[in-house]
């Protein structure tokens, strides 16, 4: 099969004199794998993460996604890749304050151009699914920490995406809504939801992903046994 | 209180908020160059001829005397008379007849001077260059009435009445504040251009100790004068004469300069207002981390005011420099518009715009970081982060139904956020499109305007008829246009050969004579008033109307606003008119626009006359072409005969001056408007960055971006345009008449209704235009702005 991420020696450096923050690293994804990238702070993880969703561009090697060479993408094309093809989730959410739930959850369905009765079908299938339902004309202020990630986790599959990123979905949370949104990720993947998790926690990673990737010093350290 | 902390907070605000530390830089810039001009422009308008007076060195007294009546050493000596303080000249004088391209100019006076500067009257050279050779002559930019200004340089001009044939090539145009002569041409030249039996004449030029009145003036003429060999001096003309013509032509104009200024300088001061508080405001995150780690509110206030501070200081700097060049061309336009010489900026107001500019800046930093003082540390992050929860989210919800793309939605629902900064960036923009408004509005008044006074659209030629008695002495064709002395027809014969001449011209339209300006008098009145007598239907001349209608018949009378106001009489009043020793009466049936002898002018009917006066006849008619036909080609095809003398009616040669200016203030006006809404943009896309982080994380394309950033203030740039167009109309109806009133003219209500719906509309549309335009170059940067970069930011 083939893959659906494929990073090949990739290297991305914030300035020339300082050190990589991610150094010549490759790995893979298969479709419907969900893998943990792990690794103490500024190893380079969220970097990586990154250059995956084409939030950022590689200094040097190539990010191949779904078939798209995300870093040869124009900044439209990015765009264009990352509603259709990655849903993000955050640590702290980074959910619209000004807008409704049910407004952050339409949005990239919007940007998207997707028909608005078939937006508002999506996001009430959503919402029903995580729960929030009742919630849909509150603000994100007004959410618990728990509630809002389920926000964010519906906006971003709202475009149904081939990949879901999520970099420390469960670092804001307590213990206890971190295991709910870990579980939630978990079902996604079952569900044949690709998925890449960033995470400090090994427990949440070793729970929920069925391969874990180390990375030191921007370096791939372990490339992780699929489970 | 430390400093050091407080000088490392200010280094490391100003250096690492490098967008804001330029935009504070660039606003105090622009405003303080537009403050500068408007002020300059402002105090200038106030008394422009006594400011040019005093910059040229203008002449008191500028007196003609007759070279052979004293020897050089008794005019020198007229230097050392206690009542004179500066003296300059002799400098040879003498009026010529010119013609260019065959046609003829009025009498020319030209005097000689080997430079432009001097002790007295220093004459401002505009353009060209001074003249170097004989031939070469320097036209003045004001020179008589009548004389064709808009002659390029190169232009040639033929001297008349002179022995062999003679030329002068205009290579500079120059200004004399004492309207000293028409030309000018190198001394040598004087001699040469003189024709044999007019005597010879020079210039000498006074200033005088005491000189403040008509009174002072006279007796200082009289010291002079009593000084020479009795007849040296045949002629003065007193600085208080060309000051009092000057200040009529100047003061009509002064009510939109005004006007333009007061627009500046309040738009300099709200965004300078605006991008000052709002950088502070924008900093309250950081001053609340400075609290946390130990500073105190007195630092924390010395700090953000200092950080606002430095950038504004440079760009005060920078932005006198840069008004006083700006403000060159723009008050030389003003100066040519008012007739003066030049306008330069008061030294005063370059210190004093930096002063204020900087106080006002203090101020605006002033306030919200004594507020950020205030408060906590964990209050000063949090006011710091976003604007107050709940504001806009309303907006947000009711926009969002609208079926619009959610870029647009989004953008628009921005404003409702930041509700002060808003109502500024509105204001900034009502004021440049209120502008905008204005100047469209007064373009084309003065352009109704000055087609009225010159009547260009209809009537392109004039043929004058020499008026003399037949069977008298030689006499020149047409009177001051030089050309070999003639015996002069017989006035039918005169009459039978212009209409004859007419006639033939295929160019010709429609004609009609008329007896030009004949001074008559009307009982209660004590000045002379300007009679014109039309010999036939006159309508499709088209004189504008104020009130009442043009006449119809013989026994009517139109009269001008300038009458009206010295007799006191109103429309429908009968009056006496004194024509060559007879009284007629005629009732006024309109009132015409007219500015020809001071407004006392009057038009009828032929037959209103024929009572009065005998063996009237035509001395001028007035031609209209077909259309296509060239009026030069035309005057010149009809040609000059001893019977008459063609000429190109003139246009108003101020209107294209004034439209210039107006133009130069609108562009400048409307930049600073755009800079206004550059700067909210930035202050709201700092603001912002997180979030624009997210939406670009979420799929939103730089296309996108671009139309949310431009929404964020084009639905305050279309508001602003909406009432800023009843807003700049409402001006419009008030700076014209004033310029009326200052001239001393009432206006017909045409020239008041200039606006039409189409005009509006676009008119209301450019607080759009500013807005884009002010919004797009953030918004690029918006665009550009790396995903990943802005998510980290906090």
């Amino acid at each position: 099969m083939d893959a659906l991420i494929r990073v090949s020696q990739v290297t991305k450096r914030y300035d020339n004199d300082g050190r990589p923050a991610v150094d010549n690293i490759s790995l893979e994804l298969a479709p419907g794998e969900a893998v943990a990238v792990m690794g103490p702070s500024g190893s380079g993880k969220s970097t990586l993460l990154n250059l995956i969703a084409g939030l950022d561009r590689p200094t040097s090697g190539t990010v191949t996604v779904a078939g798209e060479r995300v870093d040869k993408l124009s900044e439209t094309g990015l765009a264009r890749f990352r509603r259709s093809r990655i849903g993000m989730i955050f640590q702290f959410f980074n959910l619209l304050d000004d807008l409704t739930v049910e407004d952050n959850v339409l949005l990239p369905a919007q940007l998207a151009g997707m028909h608005r009765s078939r937006a508002r079908a999506r996001a009430d299938e959503l919402l029903a699914a995580l729960r929030i339902d009742r919630y849909r004309n509150a603000y994100p202020g007004r959410l618990s920490g728990g509630e809002r990630q389920r926000v964010a986790i519906a906006r971003a599959l709202v475009n149904r995406p081939e990949l879901l990123v999520a970099d420390e979905p469960t670092g804001a949370l307590d213990t206890a809504t971190g295991e709910q949104i870990g579980r939630l990720l978990q079902d996604l993947n079952s569900s044949g939801q690709s998925l890449v998790l960033v995470t400090h926690n090994p427990d949440l990673a070793a729970r929920y992903a069925s391969r874990t990737v180390h990375i030191v010093d921007g370096r791939l350290a372990e490339l992780g046994v699929r489970r | 209180m430390t400093a050091r902390p407080v000088l490392r907070a200010v280094a490391g605000g100003v250096t690492r908020r490098k967008v804001q530390t330029f935009v504070i830089g660039l606003v105090l810039l622009a405003s303080s160059s537009a403050a500068v001009l408007a002020l300059a422009l402002l105090v200038d308008s106030t008394a422009p001829f006594d400011h040019a007076f005093a910059a040229q060195h203008g002449a008191h007294v500028v007196a003609t005397v007759d070279p052979a009546g004293a020897t050089p050493g008794e005019l020198a000596a007229t230097r050392r008379l206690p009542e004179v303080t500066a003296a300059a000249g002799p400098f040879g004088e003498v009026t010529v007849a010119l013609k260019q391209a065959g046609l003829p100019l009025p009498p020319t006076t030209l005097a000689g001077r080997a430079s432009p500067g001097g002790p007295l009257d220093d004459l401002t050279l505009q353009s060209g260059h001074w003249a170097q050779r004989p031939g070469q002559m320097v036209l003045s930019s004001d020179p008589s009435p009548g004389t064709n200004t808009s002659m390029p340089l190169g232009t040639r001009l033929t001297v008349t009445g002179v022995p062999g044939t003679r030329t002068l090539t205009i290579v500079g145009i120059a200004s004399s504040v004492n309207s000293s002569a028409d030309g000018w041409v190198l001394p040598g030249e004087i001699a040469k251009l003189r024709t044999p039996p007019i005597p010879a004449a020079a210039q000498m030029l006074y200033r005088f100790a005491d000189a403040g009145s008509a009174a002072a003036v006279r007796a200082d003429v009289a010291a002079v004068t009593r000084a020479l060999p009795r007849g040296t001096v045949t002629g003065t003309q007193s600085y208080l004469a060309v000051r009092a013509e000057a200040s009529s032509n100047i003061a009509p104009f002064v009510p939109f300069v005004v006007a333009f200024a007061a627009l500046g300088l309040v738009m300099s001061v709200l965004i300078v207002t605006n991008v000052v508080s709002g950088a502070v405001v924008a900093g309250y995150r950081r001053i609340g981390i400075l609290k946390s780690i130990g500073f105190s509110p007195g630092q924390v206030v010395a700090a953000y005011t200092a950080q606002a501070g430095v950038p504004a200081v440079a760009g005060c700097l920078g932005g006198v420099v840069l008004g006083n060049v700006l403000a060159a061309p723009v008050l030389g336009q003003a100066a040519n518009v008012y007739g003066v010489g030049s306008l330069r900026v008061p030294a005063w107001v370059d210190a004093a715009v930096p002063v204020a500019m900087c106080a006002l800046v203090g101020i605006a930093a002033l306030l919200p970081a004594l507020r950020a003082g205030r408060l906590s540390a964990v209050q000063a992050i949090a006011a710091g982060r976003a604007p107050r929860q709940g504001r806009g989210y309303a907006a947000h919800r009711l926009l969002g139904r609208l079926p619009l793309p959610r870029p647009v939605t989004i953008g628009l629902a921005a404003p409702f956020a930041r509700p002060t900064r808003t109502a500024v960036t509105l204001v900034a923009v009502l004021l440049g499109v209120t502008a905008v408004t204005l100047a469209v509005g007064l373009s084309a008044s003065l352009n109704r305007l000055a087609n009225g006074l010159s009547l260009a659209s209809t009537v392109q030629v004039q043929v004058t008829v020499p008026s003399a008695v037949p069977g008298g002495p030689p006499v020149a064709p047409v009177p001051g246009r030089g050309g070999p002395p003639v015996h002069l027809p017989t006035p039918a014969a005169a009459e039978r050969a212009v209409t004859t001449a007419l006639q033939k011209q295929p160019g010709t339209a429609r004609y009609i004579g008329l007896d030009a300006g004949q001074m008559v008098s009307v009982a209660g009145l004590s000045r002379q008033v300007a009679l014109t007598a039309f010999r036939g239907d006159a309508r499709w001349i088209g004189y504008a109307m104020v009130s009442g209608h043009w006449y119809t018949g013989p026994g009517q009378v139109d009269v001008a606003s300038g009458f009206l106001n010295a007799t006191g009489k109103v429309v429908g009043d009968t009056i006496t008119i004194n024509v060559g020793g007879k009284q007629i009466t005629a009732r006024i049936v309109g009132q015409v626009f007219n500015v020809d002898n001071n407004g006392l002018g009057m038009f009828t009917d032929w037959r209103t006359l024929v009572g009065a006066e005998r063996g009237l006849e035509p001395d001028q008619y007035d031609v209209g072409l077909r259309p296509g036909t060239s009026p030069a080609a035309y005057a010149r095809a009809l040609g000059v005969s001893p019977a008459y003398g063609a000429s190109v009616a003139g246009a108003d040669a101020t209107l294209p001056l004034v439209l210039g200016l107006i133009g130069t203030l609108t562009l400048l006006l409307a930049v600073v408007a755009g800079l206004g809404v550059l700067n909210t943009v930035v202050l709201h896309t700092r603001e912002r960055v997180h979030d624009l982080g997210v939406f670009k994380a979420i799929g939103m394309t730089p296309r996108q971006t671009i139309a949310m950033v431009v929404c964020w203030v084009a639905g305050t740039g279309l508001l602003a345009g909406v009432i800023a167009v009843p807003a700049g109309i409402v001006l419009h109806h008030h700076v014209l008449p004033a310029m009326g009133a200052a001239a001393n003219v009432a206006l017909p209500a045409s020239f008041l209704r200039v606006y039409g719906g189409a005009e509006m509309v676009a008119l209301a549309l450019a607080g759009l235009v500013i807005a884009v335009a002010g919004a797009l170059i953030p918004a690029g940067w918006a665009a550009k702005t790396g995903t990943a970069a802005a998510l980290r930011t906090e």
